[in-house]
């Protein structure tokens, strides 16, 4: 509730000062004018390819970065050989700020979907790699002496003790995978391309439209809060076997 | 049914163990007691197959699925309920899961925790988590079962509550078991037979006691026979000058 109540208070106090002239409007319109934009970019329709375009290319480079990397992942923790070979690649990605690599996906891929695909792919999943590979090594060996000694194999193994548990560590990632995945997206649009909510910004930028460009990002802000919300909720229920107060200390 | 012979254990230079040899017969109770270092951890993990002896037999008169496990720490599954942490060992035999979990809650049933499947291990109490664990290796009908300070965490209610379920349905079932403890008197209360280590390393069987006491038995009621005492400071006094030896 009091998170609520600093931004609405800092919303206020923006409208306020805007009102009491103390703010160049073409610098800083007012939130009022800034929601009256985004009413008219639906309104008008003319929002909607664009994002459509955003956001396939968030949720393809998503979902397929979380199934490239956790699988990388997978291999490296079980295997030492992928582990030595997929470490120091992860690491110096890892290492790097990624989105230098979207001129890069523009002139192999081309300035349409591929390439912005491909930067969220990235994005996402060396974060997903970390968080599966760290995530198996600390599976609790109790429990994997535990089913060994009932009998179970690797398959019972992957099935009982390491998916489960590193569900929560992916889970929590995953929110984090969410943002990464729009910044792919977004900023591979801003590089180069025709459509996109990047492509608008960039847009905005170019015509000194300060409204125009934070009326998008409110947009963005707005899309990428509902995906953390569903995920929260996934999180929720998948994880519903974690004790109360560590579930709600970290939400 | 188990035979231990000459057992040497350890990695690598002075061997942990030295030519232990002991049995456990069909249905009995058996109780390994010795001073902290004595192996006694190590030798069960070898029974267990765990731990690769340096030299020495052990032979097991039965298939290796016969044999169930109980460690000190409870490890349940904190993502499955208790019936289907019940049902783990079922389920990995290759049961269909609608059978084991009705078999789980049999199970879970005969050890008191009725209208308790459905909780989570945090849900459930240390004693309640101890159950299912019991629950979950019992279902499996092991002939020979293993454990290695299982109710040490404990408090002494709770841990007198299932000591003496546990007994009861070992006995009711005719299951062998091979308890480490460094509980003396726990050791007198359930066993036929009790065997002392020597302080490691190369520790060895100092002494063997056979228990007089009949079955079925009351593991509290127990510790009231006249012989019960005696034994008891019989046990003390060697357990003692074993460890003093070790200090000389």
């Amino acid at each position: 509730m009091r998170r609520v109540l600093g931004v609405v208070g800092l919303l206020l106090l923006w409208e306020g000062l805007a009102a009491w002239g103390l703010l160049n409007p073409l610098y800083a319109p007012p939130p009022h004018q800034v929601l009256l934009t985004l009413y008219g970019l639906f309104q008008s329709g003319e929002i909607l390819p664009h994002l459509q375009a955003t956001f396939t290319a968030a949720l393809l480079g998503l979902f397929w970065g979380v199934l490239l990397g956790g699988s990388l992942g997978l291999l490296a923790a079980f295997s030492p050989l992928f582990a030595d070979m997929l470490e120091p690649i992860m690491l110096l990605l890892n290492a790097i700020p990624r989105v230098i690599l979207a001129p890069l996906f523009v002139i192999w891929l081309g300035i349409g979907l591929a390439s912005k695909v491909a930067l969220s792919l990235v994005l996402v999943s060396v974060l997903l790699f970390f968080a599966v590979y760290g995530g198996v090594r600390n599976v609790d060996p109790r429990l994997v002496e535990r089913v060994e000694t009932l009998g179970g194999g690797r398959l019972w193994l992957l099935k009982e003790v390491y998916l489960p548990s590193l569900a929560a560590w992916v889970l929590s990632s995953l929110k984090v995978a969410v943002g990464f995945a729009f910044t792919g997206a977004v900023v591979g649009e801003f590089v180069a391309a025709s459509r996109g909510l990047g492509y608008l910004l960039s847009f905005a930028q170019s015509t000194y439209n300060a409204k125009l460009s934070l009326a998008l990002i409110t947009l963005i802000v707005l899309f990428v809060l509902l995906l953390f919300f569903l995920f929260d909720r996934l999180e929720r229920h998948l994880l519903r076997w974690r004790p109360r107060g560590r579930a709600e200390s970290q939400a | 049914m188990l035979r231990v012979e000459n057992l040497t254990l350890g990695y690598g230079g002075v061997p942990v163990l030295e030519g232990v040899s002991l049995g456990v017969g069909e249905g009995e109770f058996v109780s390994l007691v010795g001073p902290s270092g004595s192996g006694k951890s190590t030798l069960l993990r070898a029974v267990a197959g765990l731990v690769r002896p340096r030299a020495g037999a052990i032979h097991r008169a039965f298939p290796p699925e016969a044999l169930g496990f109980l460690f000190q720490e409870d490890a349940l599954l904190p993502w499955r309920t208790a019936r289907e942490n019940a049902a783990l060992g079922l389920r990995i035999r290759g049961w269909p899961k609608a059978k084991a979990l009705e078999e789980a809650e049999a199970w879970l049933l005969r050890l008191g925790l009725q209208g308790l499947g459905d909780r989570y291990p945090h849900e459930l109490s240390g004693g309640q988590r101890k159950r299912v664990a019991l629950a979950q290796v019992l279902a499996l009908r092991p002939r020979l079962l293993l454990m290695d300070e299982p109710f040490s965490s404990l408090d002494a209610i709770l841990r007198t509550g299932v000591t003496r379920d546990l007994l009861r349905l070992v006995e009711g079932e005719g299951i062998a078991v091979l308890l480490v403890t460094h509980d003396l008197e726990e050791a007198l209360a359930l066993s036929d037979r009790v065997y002392l280590l020597s302080q490691g390393p190369r520790a060895r069987i100092a002494k063997e006691y056979a228990v007089p006491f009949s079955r079925p038995r009351d593991p509290v009621g127990v510790r009231s026979d006249p012989r019960f005492g005696p034994l008891l400071r019989r046990l003390w006094q060697d357990l003692e000058e074993v460890a003093l030896c070790a200090a000389s």
